[in-house]
């Protein structure tokens, strides 16, 4: 790892994540303004701050590529917030924004990879270049290009020494600031000085004063160290304590302080009051310190940077943590949960009188669900911020495509846990992009023909359901014709009946089968065969579903259902012969012993159960898993009402032996091979006293058997 | 921390450095295992059974709070199930994250090999252990079959 400099490798990972959301926030910030069609002037401002965070950030890690990249927008935005030209192809600055955005994008994803070499984005900063070119020669200033506030310092430049500036801002301090030799860069560590004093100073200029611009400057820093002249609103000692405490300054000295009697010209240094010699020297033994700790101010420095650009100035109230800390401490909560239960259901207290430790051990138990659902509700993210991603896609694919789409978000504030969400992103992406390529139909003319709004519509929708969250994808577009479907699978070879049995919903789940693609024509979208596919196996790999539901020429939804936590449930458990399954408390609706008079039997033998007029079939759990039950009669076991989705069952178990809170734990890779989910098994679970028992998929079972 | 870089260097490329294996008896037949995919060998345990799954995995257990498939190697290879044993063991292999417990009738030892002692498989499309190992090695005491823990693992 020597893409960065030492000190810096600890910082890589905090880079990367708040580069990215930032990079998301200007993503969000430009959909909006976009869409609106207006930029506000806080719009402005902010995508000016993320560009200049990102800048700061880039550079402070190394990445010059990437920090003069987000330099040239912020460049842009500075003369579009200064200068408020007349701007008339915005389509073409979204166009370049957008662009800058993804590059960014894709090199913090290669930063990722050990072989990391620097991405040349000359290209991409030479349209920015071009485009601000375009903008000056129609703004009406077009010369004052780099801005008000570095308009005097550039004159001041011009002079060779600083002194002669000084007969006008004879009030001003003047500071000159020396970097560490070798620290690199120096033009930019300058920079970071500056935009760190900028507030605490009524007037502010420096010298050079290309800092921004010019790579250059760094010389001229190296050999006559960076000037900066301020009229501070504050006292002084302020300022300088930045300066100290700034990155990599070795030393400073102060060139002049306000003239206090007199207006003449104030001779360099020679001129100089004692006790500003003395003030001096110890500084520059206080910039040492900090040079020790570099590392931690660093780190500061971008948590710094990281509040302001998120909150505006205001303290921020969230941290980030490790995901791999946060599964500890869930695993051991856990494990916390189990132990606890092979204290207070300890075999050994059996029969004791122990009245004091029961009081104790029901607080324990208290706390330990509560604390529980803390750790649980840490790991809960909404679902908004894996929608909003979706925004970007839909509109790059509606100027692609040429298609008019709204986006519309419903219940984006369900939450689901976080491991849920990143496996989320890639099944969701492939959903809206077919949506819109498929989905969607090609004119508008098509559309109206239909009776359909010209405009089309791609719906997300959330919402929780009986221990599931339930993700909806639906379009308002052709919807699928099943005929099609059919054909076509019939052409892969991947029917498993005759044409004829295949009802509709089935038909449509076809679609998810590996090497089906119903476009003939490969689109850089879309079309590969390899979509849906790859969506259900991303979502059953978090233990989810996926279903298709079309109605065709009316539009097209995929159902994706979702566990609301891979972790903790409360379950019942039912022994079958030696086995003991766990199933779900939430799918549970009731358990009872068999009367005779409910036992039905329908003409083929099969068996049901009726329960206050309602019938419901009979699923003999020994039987479907092949396993030595203790009772075959119905009446002397158990029979478990169950409910997923609408549908119920009744299992048959030999007893009931009680109810726990367990830790799901999902099943090795390994089984998922044999298709354990499919036959009703969810995961397993160890027990207080360290056996494992299988918890069921109440969905599954009644489903397939 | 060397080890494992080491270990993983051998991996590599097992069949030109050689390297250390454990060797397990099944029948008449002494199969082998790179230690490097070794986790650790334990005794027969109490096994859940896992249903609709192969008859050769035997189910799952529990291994200081992972829950981890064991499979019967005899059945895996087509052969009779015997009673267990206090010899029984189970041996756990870990590849590519992925755990699992081998039933093996005994272990036995754990041989350090030779590149030249090590030959590829001969293509014997009929046999059907043959798919599961991975190299021959031949030393003085007899032929060692070399498990492809890979295939073990992912099939």
């Amino acid at each position: 790892m020597s893409k960065f400099e030492a000190g810096m490798e600890a910082m890589v990972d905090m880079y990367i994540y708040e580069t990215t959301t930032l990079l998301e926030q200007l993503d969000q910030i430009l959909m909006k303004t976009e869409s609106a069609s207006s930029f506000g002037e806080e719009d402005i401002n902010e995508i000016f701050r993320i560009m200049h965070t990102i800048k700061g950030s880039s550079a402070m890690m190394g990445l010059e590529n990437m920090s003069t990249l987000a330099h040239a927008i912020e460049d842009m935005f500075f003369i579009i917030r200064e200068e408020k030209p007349v701007i008339t192809n915005t389509r073409d600055l979204y166009e370049l924004v957008f662009n800058a955005s993804d590059l960014l994008k894709a090199e913090i994803e290669l930063l990722q990879e050990d072989s990391y070499s620097p991405t040349d984005f000359s290209g991409a900063k030479q349209k920015i270049f071009d485009f601000v070119d375009v903008l000056k020669g129609k703004a009406p200033a077009g010369n004052a290009a780099q801005g008000t506030a570095q308009a005097p310092a550039a004159t001041a430049a011009a002079s060779q020494s600083a002194e002669p500036a000084e007969q006008k801002n004879s009030d001003f301090t003047a500071v000159r600031v020396f970097f560490e030799d070798d620290c690199k860069m120096e033009n930019l560590r300058a920079l970071l000085i500056i935009n760190k004093i900028r507030e605490d100073c009524e007037k502010l200029e420096y010298e050079p004063a290309d800092i921004e611009t010019n790579p250059e400057s760094a010389k001229k820093i190296i050999e006559n160290g960076f000037v900066i002249r301020f009229k501070p609103i504050g006292p002084v000692e302020n300022i300088t304590r930045e300066i100290e405490e700034a990155l990599n300054v070795k030393s400073y000295e102060f060139i002049s302080t306000p003239a206090k009697e007199e207006k003449a010209p104030v001779q360099p240094a020679a001129a100089q009051p004692v006790q500003q010699q003395a003030s001096q020297s110890v500084p520059e033994k206080k910039a040492e310190a900090p040079q020790q700790k570099e590392e931690g101010a660093s780190v500061e420095q971008i948590n710094n940077l990281l509040a302001q650009s998120k909150s505006g100035g205001t303290k921020q109230s969230l941290i980030s943590v490790n995901l791999n800390k946060l599964d500890q401490l869930l695993d051991m909560v856990g494990e916390i949960v189990i132990t606890e239960a092979m204290v207070t259901a300890n075999p050994d207290l059996k029969g004791l009188q122990l009245d004091n430790f029961q009081k104790a051990a029901r607080q324990l138990r208290k706390l330990t669900d509560e604390l529980q659902d803390i750790v649980m509700s840490i790991r809960m993210v909404p679902l908004s911020g894996a929608f909003n991603k979706m925004t970007r896609i839909v509109r790059d694919m509606k100027i692609k495509l040429n298609k008019d789409v709204d986006l519309v978000f419903e219940g984006e504030e369900t939450e689901v846990d976080k491991s849920v969400i990143d496996n989320l992103n890639d099944p969701l992406m492939h959903m809206v992009r077919n949506a819109m390529d498929h989905g969607i139909e090609d004119t508008a003319e098509e559309r109206i023909a239909k009776g359909k709004p010209a405009k089309g519509t791609i719906t997300l929708s959330a919402y929780n359901a009986s221990g599931e969250v339930i993700i909806v994808v639906s379009d308002d577009g052709k919807g699928i014709d099943p005929a099609k479907v059919l054909a076509k699978a019939k052409k892969n070879g991947l029917l498993t009946k005759p044409e004829k049995d295949y009802t509709e919903k089935e038909i449509f789940n076809l679609i998810m089968l590996p090497g089906f693609s119903t476009n003939e024509v490969v689109t850089e979208y879309s079309g590969r065969g390899v979509g849906m596919d790859v969506v259900r196996k991303n979502i059953e790999k978090i233990g989810g579903s996926v279903s298709v539901d079309s109605k065709f020429g009316q539009g097209t939804n995929f159902i994706i259902k979702i566990p609301l936590s891979l972790a903790i449930v409360d379950g019942m458990e039912v022994t079958v012969g030696k086995s003991i399954f766990t199933i779900p408390i939430n799918s549970i609706k009731e358990s009872f012993k068999l009367k005779p008079k409910q036992l039905i039997k329908d003409t083929s033998g099969k068996e049901m159960i009726m329960i206050r007029g309602e019938c419901y079939p009979l699923i003999r759990l020994y039987e479907i898993y092949g396993l030595e039950p203790s009772y075959t009669d119905l009446f002397s076991g158990i029979i478990i009402l169950v409910e997923a989705e609408g549908k119920s069952a009744c299992l048959f178990a030999d007893e009931l032996i009680g109810e726990q809170q367990v830790v799901v734990k999902p099943f090795s890779p390994l089984l998922n091979n044999f298709k354990v989910k499919q036959n009703g098994m969810a995961g397993c679970t160890i027990l207080g006293d360290g056996s494992i028992t299988i918890i069921l998929d109440v969905n599954n079972i009644i489903s397939n058997f | 921390m060397t080890d494992t870089e080491l270990y993983t260097e051998t991996s590599n490329d097992f069949m030109s450095t050689g390297g250390k294996v454990l060797l397990f008896d099944i029948e008449d037949n002494v199969y082998g295992v790179e230690i490097q995919y070794i986790t650790e060998i334990i005794g027969i345990q109490p096994i859940t059974i896992v249903p609709k799954v192969p008859d050769y995995i035997k189910g799952v257990i529990n291994l200081r709070g992972k829950v981890i498939p064991v499979m019967s190697v005899r059945k895996r290879f087509g052969k009779e199930e015997i009673p267990y044993d206090e010899r029984t063991c189970i041996i756990v292999i870990e590849y590519d994250n992925i755990a699992v417990g081998l039933i093996v009738d005994k272990v036995n030892e754990v041989l350090e090999v030779d590149p030249e002692q090590i030959s590829a498989t001969p293509d014997y499309k009929s046999v059907n252990s043959n798919r599961y190992i991975s190299a021959i090695i031949e030393t003085q005491t007899g032929i060692k079959l070399l498990l492809n823990c890979q295939k073990i693992v992912a099939e």
